[in-house]
């Protein structure tokens, strides 16, 4: 194996094992998300960096799809979780909370938070 | 030899988001949990390929980093709107 893609490809594992130890070890919710949110994509992405110097140009290009159909979605996935732990979960709060004070803006609700008008709630949460 | 000691890397890592799984106490832990294990998974496809130079399931990844985040966004939007609250 070459050499230099074999370096990139133990420390994308290191750092995958950094990312697992991360989500155990953190007490908050909000420590783990950034454990899933940047330090998992990250070794995803120092991984595919040394296979693709392993293997052709063809590969590489798909590896490079695959890393960056994950750079560009994961994160914002794992906000939306941040947000959502935010709003329903008021017992943990993050170190510093600048959304402490501000109201939800209602489009960002879901919108089957609320019932349309008229319709009870089928069944209550 | 290097592949497979990475490959038991994100083996381990993919553990520790199992231990998340089964011990974290809400469900948005979960759900992060869950997507640290499809990296794992990721990492490992492409560990595998880089390994033994079979490129057959290099395809596959796009389609996990999709579904993955997907998964996220629906379950956020489950637990934003007060069904997953325990």
């Amino acid at each position: 194996m070459n050499p230099v893609a074999a370096i990139l490809i133990l420390a994308g594992s290191a750092v995958a094992l950094l990312a697992g130890f991360g989500l155990v070890r953190f007490n908050s919710p909000y420590a783990r998300f950034h454990a899933a949110g940047k330090a998992a994509p990250i070794a995803f992405l120092i991984a595919a960096g040394g296979a693709s110097i392993e293997l052709g140009a063809n590969d590489a290009a798909r590896l490079l799809l695959a890393a960056a159909a994950l750079t560009l979605t994961l994160p914002v996935g794992i906000h939306l979780l941040f947000r959502a732990v935010h709003r329903t979960d008021p017992t943990t709060r993050p170190a510093v909370d600048e959304l402490a004070g501000q109201p939800i803006d209602p489009e960002t609700v879901p919108s089957s938070a609320h019932p349309p008008d008229g319709e009870e709630h089928l069944h209550d949460p | 030899m290097i592949a497979s000691i990475a490959i038991v890397c994100f083996v381990v890592s993919g553990a520790c988001a199992t231990i998340r799984l089964l011990v974290g106490p809400g469900l948005a832990d979960r759900v992060a949990a869950l997507d640290v294990a499809l990296m794992s998974l990721m990492g490992a496809i492409v560990v595998r390929a880089a390994g033994t130079g079979d490129t057959a399931y290099i395809n596959l990844l796009v389609v996990i980093a999709i579904i993955g985040f997907t998964a996220t966004v629906a379950a956020s939007q489950f637990i934003e709107n007060g069904r997953g609250r325990e």
